[in-house]
């Protein structure tokens, strides 16, 4: 194959949450930008959301990704342009001031302050369209509204990046990456490589000189660069980063929301399958938070799995189902490992004593709180489950209850390069300098301290701002 | 060692679906295996190792000890290759209930 040869001014590595808007606002002050996707460009509408083809076309292997412990947490990647943004449900939390406040004390992080970091969320809501619903929920989000009402338990909805042409909340268009930072970052002449794999970044001394890419068809290139700015995710920028030689501080603390299921069956029609519902609760916020999860037929067919014998006759009442989310926030901790010759980086998490009660709490409560809205069955996603139809079978859950019986999942990865002035615990400087190098920076995800409680993508888009005018104001001249 | 060889995985994914949902037709669970042969080529390189790995080991229990000794296996809570059963189980059945939401609970056609 023909070697293809590029230059630019930075090199931003990734297109999603982190990526998208970087390059947008270097791009727009005249910097000679490329990006380089990993995955395809694939337009908004052309998949059905939740789907296996979208899993194929949109997400890392399919879907099928893991981190190893016990148990296992499974977990998915947006691999395309745009990507998590992309093939998520589009939920929308600003930054809580807590958090920040927490991130810039315990960290050390410079120039962190909430209230600037809440006109940056701003900047993103308006970019985004963040708006809540036009209309009425749908039926499994009501259903969650009216199950928190009648607990008393705290509970809103959460808005979305999505426009609405009709008060049809489904007819909801997602205002992800592709159709808002990257059309702005080509629009100021930034260039998107997809299928374009990062293999490594070439070092010279405290400085990274150019990145070897592989494009899908095989082609190799050299992309040269004053400055690179990786933005590839909470596993990938570290896995990268590691490939290239860089490891102090890098992938060791993986954070994440692990989250539980159950399946709820209603007396009515309900399940809407290529949607999510919007309504969280947060009565228990930030240990443990509620919501719903995508509910199409083989997703309901999953939920149902670990105990079939006794659920799976259920599968026919699909339409009458809807697949729910205990989600908590973790103590533990999990690390990204690139191993030379592997393509793929390992992954492992590790879940403490205190998150395996709260799983199991949680999955207590949701279970209530399902019953007080309706539901005639309730079936938890664990190995030797009930089957929940009153109060009375709850204390089964705690005493039957194991996370290594239950398929722990997140869509949530934050933290594999933490950022903060202790070089002893953080691999990024306040504003995403890899620690010792003069021009290679992060810009996402990874760069959270920890998991913020909340849908991380906010933080993720504000701090990546902020970053960006960082780099643009401070760092530019000098590297 | 490159990958689980559908030729390796084919068989036991045929068994636990017979097993699973016995009435899913012939030609429905010929594509559910593809699926799932397919999907297992895509994992992360090291969970291919991995499961190539299991699956030999499992198709070697199959072929001394036939089908039904491998679904008893399937059916309890070993570690590793218990999740390789969970593996196969779960892109089946998204798959059989993805494409064909009216499918029976043991396969067969409402």
């Amino acid at each position: 194959m023909t070697a293809v040869d590029f230059r630019c001014d930075v090199l931003v590595i990734g297109s999603g949450a982190g990526g998208a808007p970087t390059a947008a606002l270097l791009a727009e002050a005249g910097l000679d930008v490329i990006v380089a996707e990993e995955g395809p460009w694939v337009d908004q509408g052309s998949v059905v959301p939740f789907s296996l083809e979208q899993m194929e076309r949109q997400y890392r292997s399919g879907g099928v990704t893991v981190a190893l412990g016990l148990p296992s947490v499974a977990y998915t990647e947006g691999r395309c342009a745009g990507g998590g943004t992309e093939v998520n449900s589009g939920l929308y939390r600003r930054p809580p001031a807590e958090v920040i406040d927490r991130w810039r004390t315990k960290w050390r992080i410079d120039d962190l302050e909430p209230d600037d970091i809440d006109v940056l969320a701003r900047e993103v809501e308006a970019e985004l369209s963040v708006q809540t619903l036009p209309g009425p929920p749908s039926a499994p989000s009501e259903r969650l509204r009216l199950g928190a009402e009648r607990l008393g338990w705290r509970h809103d909805e959460s808005p979305r990046w999505m426009t609405y042409p009709t008060k049809d909340a489904r007819a909801g268009q997602r205002q992800s990456m592709t159709r808002t930072y990257l059309p702005r970052s080509t629009n100021a002449g930034a260039r998107i490589l997809t299928q374009c794999r990062v293999d490594r970044l070439e070092l010279r001394g405290d400085r990274v000189e150019s990145a070897a890419v592989t494009f899908d068809d095989g082609r190799r290139a050299t992309i040269g660069c004053r400055a690179a700015i990786v933005c590839a995710g909470a596993i990938q920028s570290p896995a990268l980063l590691q490939r290239s030689g860089i490891r102090r501080n890098i992938g060791n603390t993986l954070a994440v929301h692990p989250t539980v299921k159950l399946a709820a069956r209603f007396g009515e029609e309900l399940n809407v399958p290529d949607d999510v519902p919007v309504h969280q609760v947060k009565e228990f916020a930030p240990d443990l938070s509620f919501g719903g999860s995508a509910s199409h037929p083989g997703l309901v067919a999953l939920a149902l799995l670990d105990q079939w014998d006794d659920f799976g006759n259920s599968v026919t009442a699909w339409r009458e189902i809807a697949v729910y989310y205990a989600a908590i926030t973790s103590e533990g901790r999990g690390r990204v490992i690139s191993v030379p010759g592997l393509r793929d980086p390992i992954v492992t998490y590790h879940l403490t004593r205190r998150d395996r009660a709260l799983l199991r709490a949680g999955l207590s409560r949701l279970a209530l709180l399902l019953l007080e809205a309706g539901a005639t069955d309730v079936f938890p996603s664990y190995r030797g489950a009930p089957r929940i139809r009153s109060t009375r079978d709850l204390a089964k859950i705690e005493q039957t209850f194991s996370a290594n019986k239950a398929s722990v999942m997140t869509v949530h990865l934050c933290s594999t390069v933490p950022m903060g002035e202790d070089r002893d615990r953080c691999g990024a400087d306040s504003h995403g300098r890899i620690h010792g190098f003069r021009n290679l920076f992060v810009n996402d995800a990874s760069l959270l301290p920890d998991a913020p409680g909340v849908n991380p993508q906010g933080s993720v888009m504000a701090v990546a701002l902020r970053n960006a005018r960082h780099f643009l104001a401070e760092e530019w001249t000098r590297v | 060692m490159k990958a689980p060889s559908p030729v390796v995985v084919g068989p036991t994914c045929e068994a636990i679906l017979r097993s699973d949902l016995p009435l899913l037709p012939d030609e429905r669970r010929t594509i559910v295996i593809e699926f799932v042969g397919r999907r297992l080529l895509d994992l992360p390189m090291h969970m291919r190792y991995g499961v190539a790995l299991i699956a030999i080991v499992v198709d070697g229990v199959r072929r001394s000890m036939g089908d039904d000794r491998v679904i008893a296996l399937s059916r309890r809570p070993l570690p590793l290759i218990g999740e390789y059963f969970r593996l196969i189980r779960s892109l089946s059945f998204a798959y059989v209930w993805e494409t064909w939401p009216d499918t029976q609970p043991d396969g067969g056609i409402a």
